[in-house]
């Protein structure tokens, strides 16, 4: 009997997000289903339904028929569904056969490990996978590419229904991207339904046989790739309009002298970059996950080091060798993880909004409260951020309004060049366009803006002019009104 | 220092209180009196030292096994020193600052060959024991100059100067933590590192001086009680800094760092001492004794358990999941 795969009707809300909306599809075994959307479209999140880290609010999610409700992961994996998530989750210092027996390792008749059996079983899984390991090799020894085999025949040993792929490439090299492509077609011919997750067009041109577009949450289309193109999907893909939001801000009409000036900079992951940003410019930098743009802000923020090259603050070099030196010259950045690099937890708005400003509220050696009260109130009452009191503990806020005490700390600093990482990152819609608003009067004000951003319509209708960086390197520039998605997108795969 | 009860709080003095109570009635009214209270004051003064920096340790994220060791290395040392003739002002500043070199050792192994601090300090703990035996060959060095005795053994008002000397420093380090900079700063540090780096806090500076303030809280608490003494022994204040520790742990410090502060620590340690009197006055042989004090970590890392079971909840509540959010960004 061959296998089958049916999402009907599929919704996840979260509180106040819509994960997923009526997402309908079918798979059947055999076949390679790709699943392409851009950042929140959805995809993530329906593959945590298949894989029952999540249960969807409504809808049902059949298998071979059945309707499946997965309690979690491990569940899945017993059933048949397994999902390979790009991060290696494999015990570097066990053997490769104890890595795919992890959870039911055999025992002999004492009850100790029965390595004999267990070496040779795995042996066989790895024979049939034609690749040139041993069971006994530690994980940590092998390529990253077999590893990943090794994630794969953990699955696969369970004779597995389903195997759904997360970026599975992200790591990988071409070479190791064409063995784990022979790996999937001979997955394929035995009759399992693929999943393949994937923002590379080209790979899944080579390997899939359908692909299901998915936007904000929706099915928009499934389509067969042998009669599609990659300008189809990206179209596709894009085609939203979130314009109006964009369309009611108000630029600054013009810039002021040049504020930053970056030099040949490089790093460890960047190489080469130059650009330089006016006073009343929204600069935007564009880019798929590594293209080496936060890397780039935090070299230039003194919180990673420069092998090479120049900042001029306002005409003047700089080097900062701290962060704290780049806030005292007048940069201040919003960091991308908001959760790890932004809110200290535990602690108050206040404290987690005057942070940066301390040296500056010292009177007689001690911190000057009744000044840092009124800052806060006042940030507060600026930034328009909902909180209950000012010594709330800054985890009960929401993402946005913690993203604002956020962007509070960095303006409290007086910063004459503020970089925005991924300021929109997981937050609503609502809040999302106050912080474009904010954004855009600071630009009125003279600051100069720099704004990382993955999602193409925000860089696109928040920014003056956009830089599109690509594997460490700058691979083009536009200008707002001569953007369009598909000559960022090609700058951005320029050098993949 | 305006919130000396704060919520958290309440429930910390409550304890104190019937802990009095309770030790009162079943010592005949024995317990709390001012000779009684005297004498609890005076076994908190050297742990209290130490409970200072162990505190500011913990808030930053730290922690420091080496204390007990650096106190008796420091004791030995100064008693060397006096009985080589060199005069108690020049003595006890050199000890000291010997103390605050072992807490820039200790600094470097956690910051630039990055161990864990407990690892690092697990170190030194053994290899301080180890030099207080060497310098004076495994044996008892005693003094005899009356004025350093009065470091220990001395009262001002009817106050002993060790607990003069522990209580202005808990005022003063009390202040700093909770006023200046540098103590915002080692909040800072324990509730998220990165996240204070990139704000501009100098996270590596912190640990530093945390690290060297600590060990000179150990050394100037193994000089008082060399002074107390009349005597510095290598073998002196094993497992202090698991006094301290369990001190701050009751006085509500998370053992995860960012929570607490020095009030909470000071109720702690009232409490870890006042318990450790009343089992003595009810002649509870010392064995049991060491059992007891024991339970009361426990009692204590419990504590700390359900309260940081607390935060996670409330953190849950307001955070369901990463929302829709993909975890690999695509264009």
């Amino acid at each position: 009997m061959s296998r089958t795969l049916e999402f009907r009707n599929i919704r996840k809300e979260f509180p106040g997000v819509k994960a997923l909306n009526n997402v309908s599809f079918n798979a059947a075994g055999g076949e390679v289903l790709a699943l392409i959307g851009e950042n929140g479209a959805g995809k993530s999140t329906l593959l945590k339904i298949l894989n029952g880290d999540y249960q969807p609010t409504s809808g049902d999610y059949i298998v071979n028929g059945e309707c499946k409700s997965f309690r979690d992961p491990h569940e899945a994996i017993e059933q048949g569904v397994g999902v390979i998530y790009q991060e290696r989750q494999l015990v570097a210092y066990l053997s490769v056969a104890e890595n795919i027996f992890m959870e039911d390792i055999p025992v002999n008749s004492v009850g100790l490990i029965d390595f004999s059996k267990l070496n040779q079983e795995a042996q066989h899984i790895i024979d049939e996978f034609h690749i040139p390991i041993s069971a006994k090799d530690k994980v940590k020894d092998i390529s990253v590419a077999y590893q990943q085999m090794v994630e794969i025949m953990k699955v696969y040993r369970r004779k597995p229904d389903i195997i759904a792929f997360d970026e599975p490439t992200a790591s990988l090299s071409d070479s190791e991207i064409s063995i784990l492509f022979d790996i999937i077609r001979k997955l394929k011919k035995q009759g399992i339904i693929i999943l393949y997750v994937s923002h590379r067009l080209k790979e899944i041109f080579q390997i899939a046989d359908r692909v299901v577009i998915l936007k904000d949450g929706e099915f928009v289309r499934m389509l067969e790739t042998d009669k599609t193109n990659p300008e189809e999907i990206v179209r596709l893909m894009v085609g939203r309009s979130l314009g109006d939001i964009f369309n009611e801000l108000e630029h600054s009409s013009n810039y002021g002298d040049v504020v930053l000036d970056v030099r040949n900079l490089c790093s460890g992951l960047i190489d080469n970059v130059s650009f330089q940003v006016h006073a009343g410019e929204i600069l935007g930098f564009a880019g798929l996950v590594g293209a080496g743009r936060s890397e780039t802000m935090k070299a230039i923020y003194g919180a990673d080091s420069i092998k090479s090259g120049e900042i001029f603050v306002d005409g003047r070099l700089n080097r900062f060798d701290h962060p704290s030196d780049a806030i005292e010259c007048g940069i201040a950045l919003c960091p991308e993880d908001r959760k790890d690099e932004g809110i200290v937890r535990g602690r108050s708005v206040m404290e987690n909004l005057t942070v940066s400003i301390l040296e500056r509220l010292k009177k007689w050696g001690f911190i000057n409260f009744t000044e840092e009260k009124r800052i806060t109130n006042e940030s507060i009452k600026n930034l328009d951020i909902k909180t209950p009191s000012i010594q709330k503990n800054i985890v009960e806020l929401s993402g946005g309004n913690q993203q604002k005490v956020i962007l509070a700390r960095c303006l409290a600093t007086n910063p004459k060049i503020l970089i925005l990482d991924e300021p929109t990152k997981g937050i609503d819609v609502g809040a999302k366009s106050e912080i474009y608003k904010i954004i855009c009067s600071l630009a009125r004000k003279g600051i100069g803006i720099i704004v990382i951003s993955s999602e193409l319509p925000e860089v696109m209708g928040l920014c003056d002019r956009i830089i599109v960086m690509s594997r460490g390197h700058i691979s083009g520039e536009v200008m707002k009104d001569e953007a369009t998605e598909e000559k960022i997108l090609t700058m951005a795969m320029a050098r993949m | 220092m305006k919130k000396i009860v704060g919520s958290e709080k309440l429930g910390l003095v409550i304890a104190l209180i019937i802990m009095i109570i309770g030790f009162s009635v079943l010592t005949d009214n024995n317990y709390f009196t001012a000779n009684n209270v005297i004498n609890i004051l005076i076994a908190s003064a050297i742990v209290g030292l130490v409970t200072i920096g162990e505190s500011y340790l913990l808030i930053s994220g730290q922690v420091d096994l080496s204390p007990g060791s650096v106190a008796a290395f420091s004791g030995v040392l100064v008693t060397l020193l006096l009985s080589r003739g060199v005069v108690m002002w020049v003595a006890i500043p050199v000890v000291i600052l010997s103390g605050i070199l072992i807490g820039f050792f200790n600094a470097l192994m956690v910051t630039k060959l990055r161990f864990e601090s407990f690892i690092a300090t697990l170190a030194s703990m053994s290899i301080f024991r180890g030099f207080a035996y060497i310098i004076c060959d495994g044996k008892s060095i005693f003094v005899t100059d009356t004025s350093f005795l009065k470091m220990g053994t001395g009262r001002i008002l009817g106050v002993p100067i060790p607990v003069i000397i522990c209580a202005a420093m808990f005022a003063v380090f009390g202040l700093i933590l909770n006023r200046t900079k540098f103590g915002r700063s080692v909040y800072m540090v324990g509730g998220n590192a990165i996240a204070a780096r990139l704000a501009g806090i100098k996270t590596v500076d912190v640990k530093v001086k945390l690290f060297m303030m600590t060990s000179a809280f150990a050394a100037l608490g193994g000089i008082i009680l060399a002074a107390r003494m009349s005597s510095g022994q290598p073998s002196a204040s094993v497992g202090l800094e698991f006094d301290a520790v369990t001190a701050c742990v009751l006085g509500g410090i998370a053992m995860s760092g960012g929570i607490g502060n020095l009030s909470g620590a000071l109720i702690g340690l009232l409490i870890m001492q006042g318990f450790n009197n009343g089992l003595m006055m009810m002649n509870v042989q010392s064995f049991w004794q060491t059992v007891a004090r024991g339970v009361l970590l426990i009692a204590a890392l419990a504590f700390d358990y359900v309260r940081n079971r607390q935060r996670e909840a409330k953190l849950n509540e307001h955070h369901p999941e990463k929302t829709g959010t993909d975890s690999l960004l695509t264009i």
